[in-house]
C-alpha cells in the first residue's frame, strides 16, 4: 500500500514537471513572424514560409510585386518569383520551389506602381 | 524517483537545441571608424536597455574631429529623428522600437549610412521556470502549512505537497541544466536559427577612383564595391571588425604614401574614401573586412594617380611624421629570419590610447606588395609599444606603426630586411 502510494506520488510529480517543461518549449516555438519594412515609397509587412510568402502593402501604391530571395550563409540565391496581387495592397507567392531549405533568408522585394519603383531587403526565417 | 527525474533530465537535454553562439549582444555598444571631413573618428552607439527609451550616440576623436549630423531611420516603420555629434557633445536620440535602424552621419559633404539593430536583452526565457517553480512551491508550502493545521485526512495535503515539489524539481532542474539551454535572442536580432552555420560565401570586389585617373595633388574618391562570390548580389552583412566595417590600407608602391582608413558605406556593398595623393604612380589598396558569422578577408587592388607631384602635399600631411620625432623602432632579433617570430618595440611620444580597439596597429607590406599583415599590440604598459610578428618570407619589408595620442593619430613608417 505504502509502496504503491510512493509511486502514484512519483508519477504525479514527473507527469507535472513533464507539462510545465512541456508548455514552455510549446510556448517559445512560434508561428512565422511578419517582419515590417519601410522604405521612402513603400512600406511592406511580410510572412515568408516555406511554400507561400505574403506581402501586405503598408504604404504606397504597389501594382506588381516580385521577390527574390537569397541565403546569405550559404549563397543559394532563388530565381525571382512575381507575387500574385489577391486584394487591395495584398500580394501572394506560392509555390513548393520558393526557398531551396529552412533557415534564414534575405529577401529583396521589387515594388512597382502609381508611388514608383523600390526594392525592400528584409531579413525572415523560414521554417518547415 | 531517481530513474524518472533521470529520464526527464535526458529528455530535456535531447530536445534542447545546442547553445548557438550569438554576434549580436545586447548591453554592448557599437564602436564604427570612419574617416569622414578628412577626420578620423569614432562613432560609439550606446546600447539600449529599454524602448521607447533614448539612444546616446558620441564621437571619440580629436581636437579637428568635425560637428556630424545624425539623421536615424527605424527600418521597420520608417521614423526618423534627427541630432548633432561633435567630440565632448553626446547626441541623444529616441528609439521607439528594437529592429534595425540606419543611422547616416553627414559631415562636410559626406555621408554614410551605418545599418544596425537595436537590441533589447529580455533575459533568459528559463529564469521564468526556475522563479515559477519556486513561486508555485513557496505558495503551496504555506497552503499546505494550513491545510495541514485545519483537515485531518492526508490526501490535501499530500497533492498540495507533490505539487510543490514539482516546482522545486522543475526550479532546480532548471539551474543545474541551464548552460546547456538555448540562450533567447536580444528583442530586435536578425531572425536566424539557432543551429546556424558558421562562414559566408567569399566577397569579390570592385575598386574604382572618382574620377577614374586622379591628378596628383587633387582629391578623389576611392570606392570599394563588395559582390557575394555565390550569388552576385552586393555584400551588405558586414560585422564590425576591429571597430570599423572595413579597413582600407592605400600605400604607394615605394611605400612613401601610407593612409589607414576606415571607408564609408555610401550604398549597399559600397564603401567609399576621399583620399589626395601627392605623387603621381600606381598606388595599391587592401581592404580588410568580415563577414557575419564568418572570418577576416583581404581583398586587394590597385589605381594609378596622374599629373606631376606636388611640392606642398607630402609635408601639410599629418599622417607622415618623421621618425625621429614620432618613435624610436626597435626590431629583435636585429636580423629576423624569415619564418621566425621577430618582436618590434615601438617608444611613442606622449601615452597611447586606445584606437580600434588596440594601443597600437603594425602594418607590414613586402616590398613588392604581395603581401599585406596587420599585427596587434599586445598591451604594453607605459609609452611603448610591442608586436610579435614572423615575417613569413626572406625580402625588404615596408612598416608602418600607428597610434593614437590625445593631439591625433602618430604613423611610424620604417623598413626591415630579412636576409636569405
Amino acid at each position: 500500500m505504502m509502496r504503491s502510494k510512493g509511486l502514484r506520488s512519483l508519477l504525479v510529480l514527473a507527469g507535472l514537471v513533464a507539462v510545465v517543461v512541456a508548455a514552455f518549449i510549446v510556448a517559445r516555438t512560434s508561428d512565422p513572424t511578419p517582419v515590417s519594412t519601410t522604405g521612402t515609397r513603400y512600406a511592406v509587412t511580410v510572412t515568408a514560409e516555406r511554400n507561400a510568402i505574403d506581402v501586405r502593402v503598408d504604404k504606397g501604391q504597389a501594382d506588381t510585386v516580385t521577390i527574390d530571395s537569397v541565403m546569405l550563409t550559404m549563397g543559394h540565391s532563388m530565381p525571382e518569383v512575381t507575387a500574385r496581387r489577391t486584394g487591395p495592397g495584398h500580394f501572394v507567392a506560392e509555390g513548393d520551389d520558393l526557398f531551396l531549405m529552412t533557415g534564414a533568408w534575405e529577401l529583396s522585394i521589387r515594388l512597382t506602381g502609381p508611388s514608383g519603383e523600390e526594392t525592400l531587403t528584409l531579413n525572415t526565417l523560414v521554417a518547415d | 524517483m531517481t530513474r524518472l527525474l533521470c529520464l526527464v533530465a535526458l529528455l530535456l537535454v535531447a530536445l534542447a537545441p545546442p547553445a548557438a553562439a550569438h554576434v549580436v549582444k545586447a548591453g554592448a555598444d557599437l564602436r564604427i571608424a570612419q574617416t569622414i571631413a578628412g577626420s578620423e573618428l569614432t562613432l560609439v552607439i550606446k546600447a539600449t536597455t529599454r524602448v521607447p527609451g533614448p539612444l546616446r550616440v558620441e564621437a571619440i576623436g580629436f581636437p579637428t574631429a568635425p560637428e556630424l549630423d545624425l539623421r536615424l531611420r527605424s527600418v521597420a516603420d520608417g521614423r526618423v529623428v534627427r541630432g548633432t555629434v561633435a567630440p565632448g557633445r553626446p547626441a541623444q536620440l529616441g528609439v521607439e522600437e528594437t529592429g534595425p535602424h540606419e543611422l547616416t552621419v553627414s559631415a562636410g559633404g559626406e555621408s554614410a549610412v551605418i545599418p544596425f539593430r537595436v537590441l533589447v536583452d529580455r533575459g533568459s526565457g528559463w529564469e521564468f521556470l526556475i522563479y515559477g517553480g519556486l513561486f508555485v512551491a513557496a505558495l503551496l508550502l504555506v497552503g499546505g502549512l494550513l491545510t495541514g493545521a485545519f483537515n485531518r485526512r492526508g490526501r490535501p495535503a499530500f497533492v498540495v505537497t507533490a505539487v510543490a515539489a514539482a516546482g522545486v524539481a522543475v526550479a532546480a532542474l532548471i539551474v543545474i541544466l541551464e548552460p546547456w539551454l538555448p540562450a533567447a535572442a536580444p528583442d530586435g536580432a536578425e531572425p536566424r536559427p539557432t543551429d546556424s552555420a558558421v562562414g559566408r560565401p567569399y566577397v569579390q570586389r570592385v575598386l574604382s577612383t572618382v574620377p577614374a585617373r586622379p591628378a596628383a595633388g587633387e582629391e578623389f574618391v576611392a570606392r570599394v564595391e563588395l559582390f557575394d562570390g555565390s550569388t552576385g548580389r552586393p555584400v551588405d552583412d558586414l560585422a564590425i571588425h576591429h571597430e570599423a566595417m572595413a579597413h582600407l590600407v592605400v600605400t604607394s608602391e615605394d611605400g612613401r604614401y601610407f593612409r589607414h582608413v576606415h571607408p564609408l558605406r555610401t550604398a549597399p556593398g559600397r564603401l567609399e574614401v576621399r583620399l589626395r595623393a601627392d605623387r603621381p604612380g600606381r598606388y595599391l589598396t587592401y581592404v580588410e573586412l568580415e563577414r557575419t558569422d564568418s572570418g577576416g578577408q583581404l581583398l586587394t587592388g590597385s589605381f594609378t594617380v596622374t599629373g606631376s607631384a606636388t611640392a606642398t602635399a607630402a609635408t601639410s600631411d599629418p599622417a607622415i611624421q618623421d621618425a625621429s620625432t614620432a618613435g624610436t623602432v626597435t626590431v629583435t632579433p636585429a636580423v629576423p629570419q624569415a619564418g621566425r617570430p621577430a618582436t618590434v618595440e615601438v617608444t611613442t611620444s606622449g601615452t597611447p590610447r586606445p584606437w580600434l580597439g588596440m594601443a597600437g596597429h603594425l602594418i607590414v607590406r613586402s616590398e613588392d606588395g604581395q603581401f599585406l599583415g596587420h599585427v596587434h599590440e599586445m598591451g604594453t604598459p607605459g609609452s611603448r609599444l610591442r608586436f610579435t610578428f614572423g615575417f613569413p618570407a626572406p625580402g625588404r619589408y615596408l612598416a608602418w606603426t600607428q597610434y593614437a595620442t590625445d593631439r591625433g593619430i602618430t604613423t611610424v613608417p620604417f623598413t626591415v630586411e630579412v636576409p636569405r
